[in-house]
């Protein structure tokens, strides 16, 4: 085993909690089960790792299957590291019916043709998502398995999302993808996130949305707090249509994990207060950025308690309802056609 | 002349004076005439209304409690009985007429009239499957503003193409993507509940590409492998289907052949019961 595959090894096995090591190693089923046995899963991780390789070694594991282990403990975990998601546009006609084989193809292909030295391994799921590992050199050298960059795509939806891209790496990513899927255009879709399962539930609306209907509303708040019965009275026609309110902005039962959410302010400051600043033409650069362990749940909590004013401000309602979480604001532009302050798509 | 200078000239003036607010009060007083004509009419009407409405309400209380009515009033029942029927038929016209032209689906008005939500409910061989929302902005152009579609579906390619065309063949054509869509997704189910011992190699979000593998034999190897291509997103049925085995001579047997019709002209659950009935597949 090379340094590289050695090197590999190390991080990813440190990586995996002691628990878990024994399922993952059995799952990767390159090792047979009497060397299974005979490795003990209780040593500190230095010693076990020697073991380890000593028995990768034995099996003459080569760089391949390692970073196929890697590749599992990152599909297992999909909350490590900042994922990315791109949107692709302009589907051509036959774009429906890519299937898996031809998509696995043409992507292998187009990555080998614009990078000399390139290492791609595919996945495919049983959710129908493809991942996919890029290992990559250039003209000279071998590619740099270090530093992996990992794609997850749904076949058959226009969204792609990635970790670990590197900016000189991203138009031959781009080209690859979009010869593969048969689209046109591909563009960053603002939305970022360390956990992929939540952007994905975001984006492809997998949870639970709620939508104005005309039958009774029989959305009752789960877990409200105990409260003297007279208020609940007067208040509960209040509530309710608070909760409805809150519920059509963000969604119904559990919401996808987003962990912030960045607006960038380019307009002009408009205060009362202090002239000095007011006077000025040029723009009030200013970043805000809400982060919470589940910002989609704290929203939706400030709104349904009355904490923020109704109707849901677009602001935050774009949040779920084009899916991204990084927003530019600026000024409204007089004679512009759109309603809402104008916000850069 | 001699007058003026007889008289002065504030006397004329006065004299002036006095003609021209003598003409202005003839007015006010021609104005508080007509005024007071117009509230003795209104107030005659005011009487009559009130007088009309007492008459009614009495005649709804009569009928309320089911008291039997006099003769004058039964001919006002009828009156009021044609009023109602007649204001009725026109509530059921309009909605006639809306109905007719969002072409029978159940739109919700929302956000004070700014926007319409549409439920798409779908259903295969008898079961309500799934139903989909979305809602869409009327303010200047119709735009969907959001939506529970999963992302497999070409909404957007759809929208470009029908929405600001016409509105009924856009809902009409998103419901049926979204009944075969839901009609295939089931089909693959009842595969899997109803014949387990055919295997699932390949499927795909959209449903639109499914390979599987019959065992022809209990005991031997020999299998079949069928792929199953939908060219067409509205249909629950293939457009192609491709029989392929290492037993060449059974792929090409007259059974198979009739087994790819089969295939092809019925949902793949029961065609694969009626094989598995005939002896074509365990």
């Amino acid at each position: 085993m090379d340094e590289q595959a050695r090197a590999i090894l190390q991080r990813v096995i440190r990586k995996i909690p002691n628990k878990k090591l024994q399922t993952a190693l059995r799952a990767w089923d390159h090792l047979s089960s009497e060397q299974l046995e005979s490795l003990d899963y209780a040593q500190p991780k230095w010693l076990f790792l020697e073991n380890l390789i000593s028995r990768c070694e034995e099996n003459r594991l080569s760089l391949k299957d390692v970073t196929k282990l890697e590749m599992a403990y990152y599909i297992d975990n999909p909350s490590k590291g900042t994922w990315h998601a791109y949107q692709l546009f302009q589907a051509e006609g036959d774009a429906v019916s890519v299937n898996f084989t031809q998509f696995r193809e043409q992507l292998k292909a187009h990555l080998k043709d614009v990078v000399r030295h390139v290492s791609v391994r595919t996945k495919k799921l049983e959710d129908g998502a493809v991942w996919i590992r890029i290992a990559w050199g250039d003209n000279f050298s071998k590619p740099n398995h270090l530093k992996p960059t990992y794609v997850v795509h749904y076949l058959q939806t226009s969204y792609v999302f990635v970790l670990n891209l590197m900016s000189k790496h991203k138009p031959f990513l781009y080209q690859a993808l979009l010869l593969s899927t048969r689209h046109v255009s591909i563009k960053e879709a603002q939305l970022s996130s360390r956990s992929l399962t939540a952007m994905r539930d975001l984006l492809m609306r997998q949870y639970q949305q709620v939508f104005p209907t005309n039958q009774e509303r029989t959305l009752k708040e789960r877990n409200a707090p105990p409260s003297h019965p007279s208020i609940e009275k007067e208040h509960a026609e209040c509530a309710e249509r608070r909760h409805q309110m809150a519920c059509e902005a963000f969604g119904d039962g559990v919401l996808p994990k987003l962990e912030t959410a960045v607006y960038k302010l380019e307009t002009k400051y408009r205060g009362n207060s202090n002239n000095t600043l007011n006077d000025k033409d040029e723009l009030f650069r200013g970043v805000v950025m809400f982060s919470s362990s589940n910002l989609l749940e704290s929203f939706r909590h400030c709104v349904s308690a009355g904490m923020a004013e109704g109707p849901v401000t677009p602001l935050l309602s774009s949040i779920t309802q084009k899916g991204r979480n990084s927003f530019v604001i600026t000024d409204k532009v007089p004679g512009a056609a759109s309603q809402t302050p104008a916000h850069k798509a | 002349m001699d007058i003026v200078r007889k008289q002065g000239v504030f006397d004329h003036l006065l004299m002036l004076e006095k003609a021209g607010t003598a003409g202005q009060e003839k007015q006010k007083q021609d104005h508080l005439k007509e005024l007071h004509a117009a509230i003795l009419t209104l107030r005659a009407k005011r009487e009559r209304l009130f007088a009309e409405t007492a008459a009614l309400k009495d005649l709804k209380d009569k009928l309320d409690q089911g008291l039997p009515l006099e003769e004058e009033e039964t001919d006002d029942f009828m009156q009021l009985e044609q009023f109602l029927l007649k204001s009725r038929l026109m509530q059921l016209k309009d909605l006639q007429t809306v109905y007719h032209l969002i072409g029978g689906y159940n739109l919700i008005e929302s956000k004070q009239g700014k926007s319409v939500c549409v439920s798409f409910r779908t259903a295969f061989e008898g079961m309500y499957l799934e139903t989909y929302n979305l809602e869409m902005d009327l303010r200047r152009t119709v735009q969907i503003s959001r939506h529970n579609i999963p992302p497999c579906v070409p909404l957007e390619r759809l929208a470009k193409e029908h929405l600001q065309a016409d509105f009924k063949a856009f809902l009409e054509i998103l419901s049926l993507h979204l009944n075969a869509l839901a009609g295939r997704k089931q089909q693959v189910l009842l595969i899997k509940e109803l014949i387990g011992t055919v295997e699932i190699i390949e499927r795909n979000q959209l449903c639109n590409f499914l390979v599987f593998m019959c065992k022809i034999q209990e005991e031997t190897e020999a299998a079949v492998l069928c792929t199953l291509e939908y060219g067409d997103l509205t249909q629950c049925l293939p457009t192609r289907v491709t029989i392929e085995s290492e037993n060449k001579t059974l792929a090409e047997s007259p059974q198979w052949k009739k087994n790819q019709v089969l295939l092809m002209e019925s949902p793949v659950h029961s065609a694969l019961l009626t094989m598995r009935k005939v002896g074509s597949i365990v």
